[in-house]
């Protein structure tokens, strides 16, 4: 040893000087970043349903949240916790409540600290159950079914609108668009699928819409797929309806307008809730002409917050189409971030004691401050959207709108 | 002719109080939630392939459309307790009695006809989805938004607050199945079903009542599954049509005893932990690459069924009637 630091011309003395001389300056803080003990990274339970058929939806949510934590980490990571780092801990729930259920036990082994996720209201239902086992606290990004957060269960908060709000929201405006136009829409058609998500909205509307005005002319379930709509086209068709209301997933919702338009049906709107297509720019970019003057009341950002056009760009310049799995996930991850900053701690019950205070107004979606009550997020709020040329815009409510609705909509020829 | 893989009755005996034994003191071992519950799964879908092995396995009635008696059983439990404020554990019972009259109303439907092969194949499967559309247009059962039973988490309402009461539920279950399965082997009513499974006209010769035995095999079949049904209820404590008479449940409950071994007592329970294993370490091998560990697990499904045309309990069995030599 001694040989060999000699032949390289440094001495015992000089090695030990230099290596005391180091431990010195780094002691004293010339090298703080180095000595510094890295902040554990806090696991963040990311779960989706990423295969079966909800595999869209659920990827689409995925990248939402991923792209979030890399943005928090990027930025330093939680600072008031020595900038620890957010940790994904990818969950797939093969669009199955038993399997989303295993995936929580999974994800406890593994030591998350929270539980982002799973889309489906069914899939939430069995997930936030399991999850208020380990008291590990789970934000619930869509899963819109009202018992998702009326069961009691302290460790469930949902950041968007549950289903009642958002067919409340969705009435109100559309009684509010129909007195401000001069030709006054009467009878209805509702289109659904026959899953808890379309038949539920069916049953709220139908005891709903007579309340407001409306005559239903008829109600029209489908099953799940779905791939001929000629003859509900056909039967709208000739009942001639002045809104068809329709309440179907992605790929359905985009038949029912393809086969529509094919038909040359005309009606003064085509009034979406929580539309499987009606918001979505996959849509509007491959049946654009389909697509037109549809009006939806789903999930959206706040369209005048630049964070959600930097949000939309990144999106897009990943080649993904900007839907709302993507953006809602995406905040409910900055939600738990927020929680952490605030509650300084990565255990479960602190960080359910700081979404529970939560009061966040930084996030780019058209809601109040979080406040959660029973943990619905009762800042939380739909808009409604139109597809306008190749864009979607904010028409309702006005404090929110980058366009003026156009109801009833031109003829389509 | 299906080939003989029975176990002789003692020694099938001394296996069940094996099983009997290691599955007491499993839940003492696993202190794990996670591998609780995959127990519990494994269990769960053992006591359905159970079900369909009584019927398909040792009756030779191949049905496509178990999910029938399943879902009957789940709504019967929920829909009482739910709507009629029916304690669960009675509705547990009646969601067997449910299932089993189901199987009942099928059986005598389709046998009474005599509807064999893939024509019974096809009839079951129609009255699965029949029922899937009649959930979902009934208001009792919630229709397509579906019955969510209320948390309350007791013992009394069957629902525990540990993994560990559920577990010894369904282990309880298994091991009525598999005692169940045992009595088949080794009674005159199982030998009837088993002589209509190799030749019914033959069977008919002989005097076996085909369509008494058939309607027994498919009730008692039912039964099983409606219990099962009724756990699963129980156990995630939300239902829908697509969950309770999809044709996802009716897959599961014939590729458990399939993979296991039909017509034999430890099948569906062998095809069972196959199945989950294997699914289990797709996922590890796979990590987070999208669908590809569910493309692994399909082509272990697809080399099982290929090279174990018997089963996993075939495979036993071959190894057993090898000459020593050739063992060694």
């Amino acid at each position: 040893m001694t040989e060999r630091n000699r032949s390289r011309g440094i001495g015992r003395r000089q090695l030990l000087a230099a290596g005391s001389t180091a431990a010195l300056v780094a002691g004293v803080g010339g090298f703080p970043a180095i000595l510094k003990a890295q902040a554990p990274a806090i696991k963040v339970g990311i779960l989706h349903p990423v295969t079966g058929p909800l595999a869209y939806s659920g990827t689409q949510a995925r990248a939402g949240a991923t792209m979030a934590i890399e943005a928090i980490n990027a930025a330093g990571g939680i600072k008031s916790m020595g900038g620890a780092k957010l940790e994904a801990v990818l969950g797939d729930a093969q669009s199955k409540p038993d399997v989303g259920a295993a995936e929580v036990e999974k994800m406890n082994e593994a030591g998350v600290s929270a539980i982002i996720g799973p889309f489906a209201s069914g899939i939430a239902l069995a997930t936030t159950q399991a999850a208020a086992k380990h008291n590990i606290p789970h934000i619930v990004d869509v899963g819109v079914v009202d018992q998702v957060v009326t069961r009691g269960l302290a460790n469930t908060f949902r950041f968007g609108p549950g289903l009642a709000k958002v067919v409340d929201t969705a009435i109100a405006n559309l009684v509010a668009l129909n007195a401000a136009s001069a030709t006054k829409a009467k009878t209805v058609m509702i289109v659904h699928e026959e899953s808890a998500f379309g038949s539920g909205m069916a049953k709220t509307l139908n005891e709903q819409l007579p309340q407001k005005g409306f005559e239903i002319l008829e109600t029209i379930s489908h099953p799940n797929p779905t791939r001929d709509f000629d003859n509900i086209a056909l039967k709208i068709k000739a009942r001639k309806p002045d809104l068809i209301i329709p309440s179907n997933y992605y790929g359905e919702f985009v038949l029912l307008a393809r086969t529509l338009r094919q038909q040359k049906v005309e009606a003064k709107a085509i009034y979406s809730i929580l539309g499987g297509a009606a918001s979505n720019f996959r849509f509007v970019n491959e049946f654009e002409d389909a697509a037109q003057y549809i009006i939806d009341c789903n999930h959206w950002v706040d369209p005048r917050k630049p964070e959600a056009a930097a949000l939309r760009k990144k999106v897009e310049d990943q080649k993904l189409f900007f839907t709302y799995e993507v953006f809602l996930n995406h905040e409910c991850v900055r939600l738990l971030a927020d929680a952490l900053e605030r509650g300084k701690s990565s255990k479960r019950e602190d960080i359910t004691a700081a979404l529970t205070s939560s009061s966040w107004a930084g996030h780019m979606m058209p809601y109040g401050p979080t406040k959660f009550v029973n943990g619905q997020n009762e800042g939380a709020a739909p808009v409604n959207t139109q597809i306008i040329g190749k864009d979607i815009k904010v028409i309702f409510p006005a404090a929110f709108a980058d366009a003026k609705p156009v109801f009833p909509m031109p003829a389509r020829g | 002719m299906m080939p003989s893989l029975r176990l002789s009755g003692q020694r099938a005996l001394w296996a069940m109080a094996g099983v009997a034994i290691i599955g007491v003191v499993l839940p003492l071992l696993l202190r794990s939630d996670f591998w609780l519950n995959f127990a519990i799964m494994v269990l769960f879908f053992t006591v359905l392939g159970q079900a369909w092995n009584i019927l398909g396995g040792y009756g030779g009635q191949f049905s496509f459309g178990h999910a029938a008696f399943f879902g009957t059983g789940a709504y019967v439990t929920a829909v009482l307790q739910v709507k009629f404020g029916i304690n669960p554990w009675l509705g547990f019972v009646l969601a067997g009695i449910g299932g089993g009259l189901v199987g009942a109303a099928i059986g005598f439907l389709s046998f009474r006809y005599g509807l064999r092969g893939s024509y019974f194949a096809l009839v079951t499967l129609a009255f699965a989805e029949v029922l899937r559309i009649l959930a979902n247009a009934a208001a009792f059962t919630g229709g397509g938004v579906g019955t969510l039973i209320p948390l309350k988490q007791t013992a009394a309402n069957f629902q525990f607050v540990d993994k560990t009461g559920f577990y010894f539920v369904i282990f309880a279950l298994m091991l009525i199945g598999l005692l169940l399965a045992y009595w088949l082997e080794n009674s005159r009513f199982g030998a009837r079903l088993m002589a209509i499974r190799e030749n019914e006209d033959a069977a008919r010769a002989l005097g076996v009542n085909a369509f008494a035995i058939k309607l027994g095999a498919i009730s008692l079949s039912g039964a099983l599954a409606g219990l099962a049904g009724a756990f699963y209820a129980q156990y995630f404590l939300y239902l829908d049509p697509r969950l309770a008479y999809g044709p996802g449940i009716s897959v599961e409950a014939l590729l458990v005893p399939i993979i296991g071994g039909m017509g034999t007592i430890f099948g569906p329970l062998l095809g069972a932990t196959v199945l989950h294993v294997v699914g289990e370490i797709a996922r590890k091998v796979m990590g987070d690459a999208v669908g590809l560990n569910l493309a692994l697990y399909g082509m272990v499904l697809v080399a099982m069924v290929l090279f174990l045309p018997n089963g996993i309990a075939g495979l036993a069995r071959r190894q057993r009637l090898k000459p020593k030599e050739e063992r060694l």
